[in-house]
């Protein structure tokens, strides 16, 4: 099948781009090919909210003051001009969005209500109670099916087709019957989120967030930039990795290690458990790492008490996190202590493409987190990334819907559909002997260990190697499930392949860059180097599958180097 | 020292290119305290056998992916303790896991929800707002706190499908009827003031299959993992019906015979209850039944008695009357 436009994941990005593509062209051959239904995205997780400043809460937000928060918070690694475009379109894309359904919780005067976000100086961030990225992504959704897109639900993404640097489409394995197919496009828009899943037991993400968009690329001789940069969240729970969000200590909870010590007085003894998300992390793992953990089949833990503020105001004031750990951990906070530990939870890093989208394959674009525009730089501003996915999804929408209408047909030719088919073959030889399960846990733990909240040369290196040798033993990888139906095994199987290809950039790039900025904290560099790393990182992957690193600068606009205070 | 206890898990497995038809598998595992039924089933797909298929994605309770029945309920497996379900299991240490009802099944616990979005899209759950589309984005409309409150449950549905799987007369119309899940967003987007369309949905929703047809047994509403008031919205929409002056259909017109009755008898007249219901041809259809069930003794009585309670049952009526007035 020939498609105008191929769109590779239905999160917000993907969906948001549909919507303008089609809305701005009718006549648009337009494919929406997902690996989830589209509901089941990872955007229906975020709850806190979106920025824009609308200035409906506090009257003297401006579009400036969303600029420079975004900026500052990236640790100034973000490309100024798109974060001004994103800042720009923020009011814009919230009514949009509005005007379509979304329902935002509202102020007296009906109007929609702001709140405070951690990085923001002003209350900017539009919500729906605690539902905010699943009522956005169900109005996408909504209005997806009212324009009706067509969707390929439960299609996994293989590879990115390009030749000479242009376009040809993708090729997608149908989850299923197994069968692999085409999808020739003059222009394809990947949406496939993040990677933060290769942290896997250490990580807040859903199962599939697994960078596959990102791997194609790089297979396909494209760019991939800034993977270093991770952030992580201080209270994950040990089993699940979901977050006990910041409520829990704001309303007196303590962090206790395994001598009963409320340990934060060593690190912040003002602030204690209120210190800044980096810093509590830091802390927390600091705790782990020197022995005083707790230990679990689920790994080394710590506990964050609630138990001295009593059931009452438990009960009252936080009812979901209560909710939460007796649903996900079989743990009462009232009367027993949460085990936590810190938690990957987002990858400022991801496809490199510019203000528009475009990367360096003419018609293709990348939007979301799976991309890196870059907006967030070293570190995300919470309520940015929804933001994010507005925005650039409706720019690549808006870029491949005028391309599109420009090109001839594109094709694919039939050796490509065999090479696929080859490939998945392979995994189902009689040779191969590894389990994914094990490969896949020790690439969580080597990541955690090695390039997770705490870097050095000596841990960088020591992870490349191991996550290298994880890659070669992959090679070897059985599939045992063999059926044609539905084989969520072979799903597994290449989710960890694009996950091995990704963490030796995040491994490589961790080793490499000798400073400290934003979420990526090197022992023996603490400090910030503008001299010399004021820079983005770039890699790309041979035919060989050796990944090579080099630099690109930023793009500065209005604001500044400064040091990053709050 | 942890909490473990040996549990045996009983499958439901299916595959379509081996399988007739589908049969229990056990899996006898170890466990610790705190475990989820998804970890568990993911547990025995990474350790024992990796060809069990199941859908999953968020693991926090809020994509839908994973929803199953579990002991006989449809629930979500990634919000559900191990230790939680063996309370109420049936043997002691065993817990049933299969496949949601009322969807084919593909293989396993995975299931075909086709058909959900195919609904979805029959019944329009969709915003079309007053916005011109070359207006968007220009200013917000105002929603006052009011006017959202009532679509803030509807919108917390995640389209898990547990309510769809539970849905009795979803199983009675082999999955022709509506579903619970489309009448609570048909409810959402007649509710939103920004919508337009409030009619033209409605007059797809009285249609056969629609909201007329479901008889209130609540296993939606007990089935919910987001615990929304489904009902509510499909009274809401029923009494939306009437508020539009659209009486003419089956469903409104045997709620209206249904109350006509009540009030004059404190009973309903079972005899002519379908003549007004259905008019006179729909009626003459239900003939051969109407004969079956006088075969079988069941015949309404021709002139039915004023029940002697008549007068409380009134008065009920005319306070629910009342009340419902109030909250409009
Ligand atoms: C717990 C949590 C809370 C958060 N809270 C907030 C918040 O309050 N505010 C905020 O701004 N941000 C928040 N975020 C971040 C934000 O939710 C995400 O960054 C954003 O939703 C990503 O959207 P996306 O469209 O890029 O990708 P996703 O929504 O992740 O969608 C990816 C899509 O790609 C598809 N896909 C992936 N791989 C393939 C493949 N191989 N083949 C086919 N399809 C594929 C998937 O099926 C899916 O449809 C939060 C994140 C988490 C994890």
């Amino acid at each position: 099948m020939s498609y105008d436009i191929v769109i590779v994941g239905a999160g917000g990005g993907g969906m948001y781009a549909a919507l303008e593509a089609v809305r701005r062209n009718p006549a648009l051959k337009i494919a929406v090919i997902t690996k989830v239904y589209p509901t089941r995205s990872h955007t229906s997780a975020a709850q806190g909210g979106v920025n824009a400043a609308l200035a409906n809460t506090d009257k003297s937000d401006t579009v400036d003051l969303h600029i420079f928060d975004t900026v500052k918070g990236s640790d100034y690694l973000a490309d100024q001009d798109s974060a001004a475009y994103l800042c720009e379109q923020a009011p814009i894309l919230i009514r949009e969005l509005e005007n379509l359904g979304a329902p935002f919780s509202r102020l007296a005067d009906g109007s929609i209500a702001q709140r405070p976000f951690g990085g923001a100086s002003k209350y900017r961030c539009c919500y729906c109670a605690d539902k905010t990225g699943l009522t956005i992504l169900q109005t996408l959704y909504e209005q997806c099916l009212r324009y009706g897109i067509q969707f390929f639900n439960e299609y996994f993404l293989l590879s990115l087709e390009q030749e000479d640097g242009v376009a040809k489409g993708v090729i997608a394995l149908d989850i299923r019957t197994s069968k692999i197919r085409k999808f020739e496009g003059k222009t394809v828009i990947l949406a496939t989120g993040g990677y933060g899943k290769m942290y896997w037991h250490r990580s807040s993400n859903a199962a599939g967030l697994t960078g596959d968009g990102g791997a194609a690329c790089l297979r396909a001789g494209m760019a991939l930039k800034d993977m270093e940069f991770v952030q992580f969240h201080p209270t994950g729970l040990r089993k699940s990795g979901l977050l006990v969000t910041e409520g829990a200590r704001g309303e007196g909870g303590y962090l206790i290690n395994n001598k009963g010590e409320r340990f934060m007085s060593r690190y912040a003894p003002e602030k204690m458990e209120l210190g800044p998300r980096d810093l509590v992390s830091r802390s927390v793992e600091t705790e782990i790492r020197e022995g005083r953990g707790f230990d679990s089949t689920a790994g080394q833990y710590i506990h964050l008490d609630l138990r001295h503020l009593g059931a009452d105001l438990i009960k009252s004031r936080l009812p979901q996190i209560r909710e939460l750990c007796i649903q996900f951990e079989g743990v009462d906070p009232i009367n027993e202590p949460i085990p936590i530990r810190p938690t990957a939870h987002y990858s400022m890093g991801g496809i490199d493409c510019n203000t528009a989208c475009e990367t360096s394959v003419k018609g293709v674009y990348a939007v979301g987190e799976g991309a890196c525009v870059s907006v967030h730089g070293a570190n995300r501003l919470g309520g940015n990334s929804l933001l994010e996915i507005l925005v650039f999804g409706k720019r690549a929408g808006m870029e491949a819907a005028d391309l599109a209408s420009k090109l001839p047909a594109a094709k694919i030719s039939d050796q490509r559909l065999k090479d696929q088919e080859e490939h998945i073959a392979g995994f189902y030889g009689k040779n191969q002997a590894e389990r994914y399960d094990v490969i896949r846990t020790e690439l969580g733990t080597s990541l955690a260990d090695n390039a997770g909240i705490y870097r050095s040369k000596e841990l960088g290196e020591k992870g490349l190697s191991e996550i290298l040798a994880l890659r070669e033993r992959f090679k070897k990888v059985k599939v045992a499930d063999h059926s044609k139906t539905f084989n969520t095994n072979l799903m597994q199987v290449l989710e960890l392949g694009n996950m091995l290809d990704l963490a030796v950039c995040v491994a490589k790039g961790a080793a490499a860059r000798e400073e400290s900025r934003g979420s990526h904290s090197r022992i023996d560099f603490p400090v910030r180097d503008d001299q010399n790393w004021h820079k983005h990182s770039i890699f790309h992957m041979n035919a060989e599958g050796e990944v090579s690193l080099s630099f690109k600068p930023v793009t500065m606009g209005k604001f500044e180097l400064q040091e990053r205070k709050y | 020292m942890e909490d473990k206890r040996e549990i045996t898990f009983n499958v439901l497995c299916f595959n379509p290119e081996v399988d007739e038809k589908a049969y229990f598998k056990s899996y006898d595992v170890v466990l610790e305290k705190g475990i989820t039924v998804l970890r568990a089933l993911n547990y025995i797909k990474d350790h024992v056998d990796p060809s069990l298929t199941l859908r999953f994605f968020c693991q926090a309770g809020i994509c839908g992916s994973c929803a199953i029945r579990i002991n006989g309920v449809s629930k979500l497996a990634c919000t559900t303790q191990v230790w939680e379900e063996l309370e109420v299991s049936k043997s002691k240490d065993t817990i049933t896991v299969e496949p949601l009802r009322n969807f084919e099944v593909m293989r396993d616990l995975v299931v075909n929800i086709d058909p959900m979005v195919e609904k979805l899209k029959k019944y329009k759950s969709w915003v079309i707002p007053a916005t011109k589309d070359a207006d968007l984005g220009k200013k917000e409309c105002t929603v006052m706190p009011e006017e959202f409150e009532p679509i803030n449950p509807a919108t917390d549905c995640i389209l898990c499908a547990a309510c769809y799987s539970e849905c009795t007369i979803n199983e009675g119309s082999n999955q022709q009827f509506i579903s619970p899940l489309v009448m609570l967003r048909a409810y959402r987007m007649n509710k939103d003031t920004r919508d337009t369309v409030g009619e033209e949905r409605l007059k797809v929703l009285v249609e056969d299959h629609g909201i007329w047809d479901c008889t209130h047994c609540y296993r939606c509403v007990q089935s919910c993992v987001k615990n929304i008031p489904i009902m509510d919205a499909i009274q809401g929409l029923r009494e939306e019906t009437f508020a539009r002056g659209m009486t003419n259909s089956e469903g409104a017109r045997h709620a209206l015979a249904f109350k006509d009755d009540t009030m004059k008898l404190g009973r309903l007249n079972e005899f002519t209850l379908p003549l007004r219901t259905l008019g006179m041809f729909g009626a003459v259809g239900q003939i051969p039944f109407a004969i079956k069930m006088g075969l079988k003794g069941r015949v309404p009585p021709l002139l039915p008695h004023k029940i002697s309670t008549r007068k409380q049952v009134q008065t009920m009526l005319e306070e629910v009357e009342r009340d419902s007035k109030k909250s409009h």
